[in-house]
């Protein structure tokens, strides 16, 4: 099958505004502020899945769904912040699973109304399930089991208090495919109004629909999206080695998906802490951007570690040129796999050293692709060094056109 | 085109913390009812902050790139262009009340942070002069420019504190 990245951002932008709708009614309840920060759509295996929710405890409910939509949403929160959210809700501590199924119920439904309308046709949500869950057991019943499943994703982050939310939503297969595919068949028709056929009311939908004219460089092989979903884990992974090469310490990758988001939330799930790093321009098929950011105490000491003698200043020039150097060698591991497998060649610009919010530090990266596209795949690796805490994030922005056309041309080939 | 955080409603209230309305990037929101505006991570992004002197109306406005060049193109978000961004947010501001030709405007951001990405900010920061001068609102007050990052706040006062990643803060 292939997937029309039009129809999809249609499908993430649907996904937004019910995590909106859904924040909103939270709000309402709990009285208190709630942000949706940012929705994705993961592309992830199994493994991959099951890997990146390790570790985690979280409590919540999950709803199945029919008609319009089939499959299954889970409205969750982190376990650890349980006793903030229940001291919100109506009744309190003593009503826990009574409070969350509640409040999971009336967000799911507002999460579900924006696809209801934008497909004409009524969802059905199944009486909803409270649960408790270790990992990824978090996540709807089948997302584990396939080798690459869609997996939307919101986050909901509380202004005032430390109350984070997210939304898990995993539609089956079948009439799903129908959306990313486009109904609108063949998904290069220009001015293809949505993905949905009829009864496509969803407001705004048609704007991302309509986005790009040229329709056919942005339908992509479902199969070789996966491919290049493990490519993009086989770069982290070469990153991380290179890492150890020049530092002699032990790293490992904790987390790297391939994801496909508002270009514009990406700034915000880097976050506000200040952060120091390298960023790249990459050139070629495709070209786009690749940012090494560390938080400032992780930079200062991968920077010492590769520095014969402790610097003057934790993240001062020589702490630069080492990062420099590390993010030269990061960079090379990160794209060499890509230019191999798509056929193409990629070459990067030399590093650009940033110390700075790191929210601040991608917005210009961000704008620059923004004049071509709102949505963007994005991959984010977290590589964690032993030894040392010390911990980065590599944010990979390519080109959507770009790539799309390179995978179309991997699938023929 | 939409707003996407345009007079939330908070529901009932819980503590004594003053409400506060977060803009994304691309984004624009309006505050009627004494709320904070703030927006963070402002890079070669720019901030423009617009009150209604009389009123109090106040919105915020936080802006990618300067223009659509031409390319008239539907986005989702309707701050996602200094021009069109300012004149939703005033248009907006309009319909909650504000009189625009009372308005001022207090701006941010548009560092230059990076050499790679060709002076985006001080071009957000020039279209933002323009569009305004356009418009009739004058700019009282700003902080843009540099290599800096910053997160700012648009009280109710009508004052806008800006931070600066280096610590450095002031209100203009």
């Amino acid at each position: 099958m292939r997937v029309d990245v039009r129809a999809l951002g249609a499908c993430n932008r649907l996904a937004e505004r019910g995590a909106e709708q859904a924040a909103g009614a939270l709000a309402s309840l709990t009285g208190t502020d709630l942000a949706v920060e940012v929705t994705g759509a993961s592309v992830a295996s199994g493994e991959d899945l099951a890997e990146s929710f390790a570790g985690r405890e979280s409590i919540g409910v999950s709803v199945g769904l029919r008609g319009g939509l089939e499959g299954e949403a889970v409205l969750a929160f982190d376990a650890a912040h349980a006793d903030a959210l229940l001291s919100l809700l109506p009744g309190g501590q003593g009503m826990e699973r009574s409070a969350v199924t509640e409040v999971g119920n009336i967000a799911l439904g507002g999460f579900l109304d924006g696809w209801a309308n934008y497909l004409g046709k009524a969802i059905d949500m199944t009486p909803p399930q409270y649960f408790e869950a270790d990992g990824a057991a978090v996540l709807p019943d089948g997302a584990l089991a396939g080798d690459g499943v869609f997996l939307f994703e919101s986050q909901l982050d509380a202004t005032a208090t430390d109350l984070d939310f997210s939304i898990y939503m995993l539609p089956d297969s079948g009439p799903f495919r129908d959306l990313i595919v486009g109904k609108s068949a063949p998904a290069a028709a220009p001015g293809a109004k949505g993905a949905g056929g009829a009864g496509a009311t969803g407001a705004g939908v048609d704007d991302t629909a309509t986005e790009a004219n040229d329709g056919r460089a942005t339908a992509i092989p479902y199969e070789s999206l996966s491919t290049f979903a493990s490519l993009a884990k086989q770069g982290s992974a070469n990153a991380a080695d290179n890492i150890g090469m020049m530092t002699g310490l032990e790293t490992s990758v904790d987390v790297s998906r391939l994801r496909f988001v508002p270009l514009a939330d990406v700034p915000a799930e880097v976050g506000t802490e200040p952060h120091a790093g390298t960023v790249f321009e990459l050139q070629g098929e495709p070209s786009g951007y690749l940012a090494i950011l560390f938080e400032e105490e992780s930079a200062a000491q991968i920077a010492a570690s590769m520095l014969p003698t402790e610097p003057d200043e934790p993240l001062g020039g020589m702490a630069e040129n080492a990062l420099c150097e590390l993010g030269n060698v990061m960079t090379s591991g990160f794209i060499d796999g890509w230019a191999n497998v798509l056929g193409t060649s990629i070459s990067h610009s030399p590093p650009e050293f940033v110390h700075d919010i790191g929210a601040s530090a991608m917005s210009p990266l961000v704008a620059k692709l923004s004049r071509r596209q709102d949505y963007g795949f994005i991959i984010d690796a977290t590589i964690r060094t032993e030894g040392i805490q010390a911990q980065c994030d590599v944010y990979a922005l390519p080109d959507e056109r770009e790539l799309a056309a390179a995978l179309g041309r991997l699938s023929k080939s | 085109m939409t707003h996407r955080s345009v007079s939330r409603d908070h529901g009932s209230r819980i503590g004594a913390d003053p409400r506060r309305i977060k803009v994304g990037v691309g984004e624009l929101a309006v505050a009627t009812d004494g709320e904070t505006l703030t927006t963070s991570g402002l890079g070669s992004c720019v901030a423009v902050a617009l009150v209604d002197t009389r009123t109090g109306v106040r919105g915020l406005l936080h802006a990618m790139l300067p223009t659509e060049d031409g390319r008239k193109r539907p986005t989702a978000r309707a701050g996602k262009y200094v021009d069109s961004g300012i004149e939703s947010l005033v248009a907006a501001l309009r319909d909650a009340g504000a009189d625009p030709e009372r308005l001022r405007a207090r701006v941010a951001g548009g560092a230059e942070m990076l050499d790679l990405t060709d002076a985006v900010g001080p071009r957000n920061v020039e279209r933002v002069e323009r569009c305004l001068d356009a418009a009739g609102v004058p700019i009282v007050a700003s902080d843009v420019g540099k290599d800096v990052g910053r997160t700012v706040q648009f009280a109710a006062d009508g004052r806008l504190a800006v931070r600066a990643a280096d610590g450095f803060e002031r209100t203009i």
